[in-house]
């Protein structure tokens, strides 16, 4: 194994920057089709860029202080794991709260971080709804009667997520593809990706298109919201009127998209990946150049597409052998 | 009379938080030891009374005295 030890410093700068791979499974003479393997980030998924955002403008406003502000989040993924690993290296204590029913492996991840983890069930306080709904609340509670020692970064409405996006993806996109792209798609969970990547883009050309992929109602597609069964988010809907198109993608394309761009693309890809993938292949575009971001791989999904039948877990393991484009995390 | 009372102190807090601190307390607990909890939220005495409820445990006592709320609850399972 080529394991080697990191500073601090040199895991924070590896923020960023993410590859662009072309798909050649579906690039043809007129369209060229890219992922950005979002998954490369140190803590290996999208999430590094809002979460360490959301720390420095914090600090940079004076809301945190290193060894003194407890950092509360309520999540059921990927960010609970940036917000764990970029915060520690920091200095800050992190406390993230999560429903029950979330994944296994992603609360091991967690608390091998060094976060103190909460799990909320849905019978605590049903009036506050379910799921995530009552993480948030207990998280809301917790910070709000103490607001001295914490703060609670909420992705969901902290502009900090946007910029990330604005600042970051955003302009390596255009530069990665010498400002040729006429296709943007990516999923919708708190909107930052969406709306930071797509007002820096448009900005340097209004003809490119954002197409927003949305999962089914009753989805199993960890990361992405359907806004049928979900309210949008206050940073979504600050800039919604980015997005130029919707498709829904239904469970079965996209765990089916799992299997197929391991067999075509070699990459070992997570299901919201999946799912941007399917989307890019259904939705018709005559000429251009497609970007679709791939939030994270399919590491942490062992256990669900055994579930699924999409693979055993010793074909996972075998395919985890043979994919390309897997990068380095710094919690395994 | 129980062999132990617990004590939780959860004034000042606001839901969900009392009702959160009270399931990991009786989480904690042995079948039988009986949780005093204080709280001043009054949606404490909804939710908290209601969780003892659906999940099981028995709310010996319930008393008011202004703001505050003094439940005491027996882990039954």
């Amino acid at each position: 194994m080529a394991t080697k030890v990191l500073t601090d410093e040199q895991v924070l700068k590896r923020i960023g920057n993410t590859p662009l791979v072309k798909l050649e499974s579906l690039s043809n003479e007129k369209t060229t089709y890219f992922a950005k393997l979002e998954g490369h980030n140190p803590f290996g998924s999208v999430k590094d860029r809002a979460a360490y955002w959301m720390i420095k403008d914090g600090e940079e406003k004076g809301r945190l202080k290193r060894g003194e502000t407890i950092i509360i989040e309520p999540t059921s993924g990927n960010t609970g794991i940036a917000l764990a690993g970029i915060a520690n290296l920091l200095g800050y204590t992190v406390e993230i709260v999560i429903p029950e029913k979330a994944s296994e492996e992603t609360k091991k991840i967690i608390a091998s971080l060094g976060a103190k983890l909460y799990e909320t069930s849905d019978d605590l306080c049903p009036k506050v709804g379910a799921g995530t709904d009552q993480s948030i609340a207990l998280a809301t509670s917790i910070a709000a009667t103490r607001p001295d020692k914490y703060f609670s970064p909420n992705q969901y409405s902290n502009e900090a997520n946007f910029l990330g996006h604005y600042k970051g993806t955003g302009p390596e996109i255009w530069a990665q593809t010498e400002g040729k792209i006429t296709h943007f798609f990516t999923g919708v969970g708190t909107g930052g990706t969406i709306t930071g990547i797509s007002t820096y883009l448009k900005e340097q050309n209004p003809d490119v298109k954002t197409i927003a992929v949305q999962p089914q109602q009753n989805h199993l597609i960890q990361g992405l919201r359907n806004f049928e069964e979900s309210a949008k988010p206050d940073l979504f809907l600050r800039r919604e009127n980015v997005v130029d198109d919707w498709i829904t993608i239904t469970n079965e394309q996209a765990f089916d998209a799992v299997r197929e761009v391991f067999q075509k693309e070699k990459m070992l890809v997570s299901p919201s990946s999946a799912a941007i993938y399917a989307a890019m292949k259904r939705y018709k575009v005559d000429q251009g150049c497609v970007v679709g971001i791939f939030a994270d791989d399919g590491r942490k999904f062992k256990s669900l597409y055994a579930k699924q039948n999409i693979f055993s877990e010793e074909d996972f393991d075998n395919a985890l052998k043979e994919a390309k484009h897997v990068s380095q995390i710094v919690y395994l | 009379m129980s062999a132990s009372i617990k004590k939780l102190d959860a004034r000042g807090l606001f839901c969900p938080e009392p009702v959160f601190r009270t399931k990991i307390e009786i989480e904690r607990m042995q079948v039988g030891e009986v949780l005093t909890v204080l709280a001043d939220d009054p949606n404490a005495e909804d939710d908290i009374s209601r969780w003892v409820q659906r999940n099981g445990h028995e709310l010996l006592d319930l008393q008011k005295r202004d703001s505050e709320l003094e439940f005491s609850i027996k882990k039954v399972k």
